[in-house]
């Protein structure tokens, strides 16, 4: 708002500035990258946090993951500092969103439907206090398309696109789809500890019993109970609002209810190749033709 | 790293924040108007700089002590600063989604290597007598010094950018072996992109003032000026050959062997002529 002292804006800026001074601004893209980190990379909104939880549980052979011990199992590279991150015993798992970074060599990479990623990311913005209760989702998706929240990201097809065309079906990447995850999460986690397992991680028990446990112990159920304990003690909800949950309905195809058909065709004719190309099919009324390239929004400014 | 070096990075990245100077690099704030030059490093993208600004901007000649300032690179100047400056810049990023329009400049990597080994003599990152081939293995590996490994080997470097925006509106590839062998020719097809008029009397003026005997007397006398130049070795120049296929000459055939074997494939995507007897894996393990 023109005129009014942004206090959001002046409240981050203190914070970063009081970081600075007392040595501890988060890692981000400065962070140490060692040649046996493994990355668990996606665009906002596609599963990552549940994922870490399925990581973390899987390579812990104590206590299970909650909201209050994640950040020093699998930290987020944008919450933590990097000397605390370089007292990790390696190797370790780490937490990005970052589009393509050539300097990570290892990087399990999570893929989700954009249409179900839009309306997350929408809740969330509404969460975090960026758009009002009330905002219409026609009017969410053209900001969403254009990557407007959160530049730095690019688009969601740029994002996926600058994974997979570099690094698809190089033994140092595996890609994971959210929606495979949530049909047969045992089977997909079969696939995640051979991967660990190639990356130098010794002793993960992959018998179908712990990862059956460790299923359930990062079920949504599980993850919302302790979202209602411990959003307090976590970095990435401590300053939203607790009114709006977290971890919300944990399902795929969401955005067949919730999405009008306008919004629906426009993040299709966007995206629409990059969509098919990762098997998510498109509705009917828009296969005919409409599919424009990713960069769309790159080039139509 | 040690306590010391720890207390001196911390200080210095405190007081370069608190005056506002910390370079903006990565961290720089995109708007839709800005235009990038963006390679990889020892690709021409200095000569690049000449030519460009030297097009763009008729009131001075670009040399040394201004290239700074007309063409600015993104990692010599705060963002705050950068605001003020004529927005096409100069980059070494891997793919960055926000980049709006990119001026995308390779280089047949042998021809870097040989380049980017004689640059880190200067700057004293290898010393004197150093082996090449252990030099071209790092290069292959993107492991030569920090700054330059974290935007990846040349191929991913490359790559990223084609495979992302190849084709798209906003997105030029310029080959710096057609930019030598004909600069007029891609100023012009640049034109466009750049929003100038492509009249002959001002390709002529940008190419004139760009050659490689220009620049190298420019050198000669703004070395000192030039922050890039101005604690480096005097005896070996930052203009070289500025010429395309020196590697035959100057890369030993194994090295050769190594980057074609690691990125051939990609090379010959951008017309770039292997020199053959490409070793199989079987052959390379027999020694």
């Amino acid at each position: 708002m023109p005129g009014t002292i942004d206090l959001r804006r002046l409240g981050r800026a203190i914070a970063h500035a009081s970081r600075l001074l007392t040595g501890r601004q988060f890692a981000g893209r400065g962070l140490t990258v060692f040649p046996d980190d493994v990355f668990v990379v996606s665009y906002p909104r596609s599963g990552n946090t549940w994922t870490r939880f399925l990581l973390g549980n899987l390579i812990s052979q104590d206590e299970p993951v909650t909201f209050a011990n994640i950040e020093s199992r699998i930290p987020e590279i944008y919450f933590n500092t990097d000397h605390a991150m370089r007292a990790l015993p390696r190797p370790r798992i780490l937490k990005s969103h970052e589009c393509f970074q050539p300097h990570y060599k290892r990087v399990i990479y999570i893929v989700r439907d954009p249409r179900d990623v839009a309306v997350s990311f929408y809740h969330h913005n509404v969460k975090a206090g960026n758009i009002p209760d009330d905002y219409p989702m026609e009017k969410f998706i053209p900001r969403f398309l254009a990557a407007e929240f959160d530049a730095k990201w690019g688009t969601w097809a740029d994002h996926v696109m600058s994974w997979i065309a570099l690094r698809q079906n190089q033994p140092t990447f595996l890609l994971l789809r959210y929606e495979d995850m949530k049909k047969d999460a045992v089977g997909e986690l079969a696939q995640v500890a051979d991967f660990l397992g190639r990356c130098s991680f010794r002793a993960i028990d992959s018998s179908p019993k712990k990862l059956r446990r460790v299923v359930e112990a990062s079920s949504p159920e599980r993850m919302r109970a302790m979202e209602k304990d411990q959003a307090r003690d976590w970095v990435l909800t401590r300053k939203t609002r607790s009114d709006k949950p977290f971890v919300r309905t944990a399902t795929s195809g969401g955005w067949k209810s919730t999405l009008s058909q306008g919004s629906v065709a426009a993040i299709e004719s966007a995206w629409g190749s990059v969509m098919q190309r990762l098997g998510y099919e498109l509705t009917e009324a828009d296969s005919a033709g409409a599919i424009v390239t990713s960069g769309a929004a790159h080039a139509a400014e | 790293m040690g306590r010391g070096s720890q207390v001196t990075e911390y200080f210095s990245s405190v007081i370069s924040y608190a005056l506002g100077r910390r370079p903006a690099g990565r961290g720089l704030t995109v708007f839709p108007g800005d235009t990038f030059v963006v390679s990889y490093f020892r690709s021409g993208s200095t000569w690049s700089r000449f030519l460009l600004g030297n097009f763009i901007h008729q009131d001075e000649p670009v040399t040394f002590a201004n290239v700074g300032r007309l063409v600015p690179e993104i990692y010599g100047f705060p963002d705050r600063v950068l605001r003020t400056l004529p927005r096409v810049m100069k980059s070494h990023e891997c793919f960055d989604p926000r980049y709006p329009r990119v001026i995308y400049i390779v280089r047949d990597p042998r021809d870097v290597a040989v380049s980017f080994y004689y640059y880190n003599l200067k700057v004293r990152v290898i010393p004197d007598g150093y082996a090449i081939e252990e030099f071209v293995d790092r290069f292959i590996a993107a492991k030569v010094v920090g700054y330059a490994d974290r935007v990846g080997c040349w191929e991913d470097h490359v790559l990223s950018w084609l495979r992302l925006r190849q084709g798209k509106a906003g997105f030029r590839l310029i080959r710096y072996e057609d930019l030598l062998a004909n600069p007029s020719k891609e100023l012009r097809q640049l034109a466009p992109l750049l929003g100038i008029d492509p009249n002959p009397e001002r390709i002529d003026r940008a190419v004139q003032l760009s050659s490689a005997a220009n620049m190298r007397s420019l050198e000669q006398k703004q070395s000192k000026e030039w922050v890039t130049t101005k604690d480096t070795r005097k005896d070996i120049p930052f203009v070289r050959d500025a010429k395309a296929g020196g590697w035959r000459s100057k890369l030993p055939p194994t090295c050769v062997n190594r980057i074609e074997q690691a990125w051939g494939t990609t090379m010959e995507e951008l017309g770039y002529e292997l020199a053959g007897n490409l070793q199989t894996p079987a052959q390379l393990v027999q020694g």
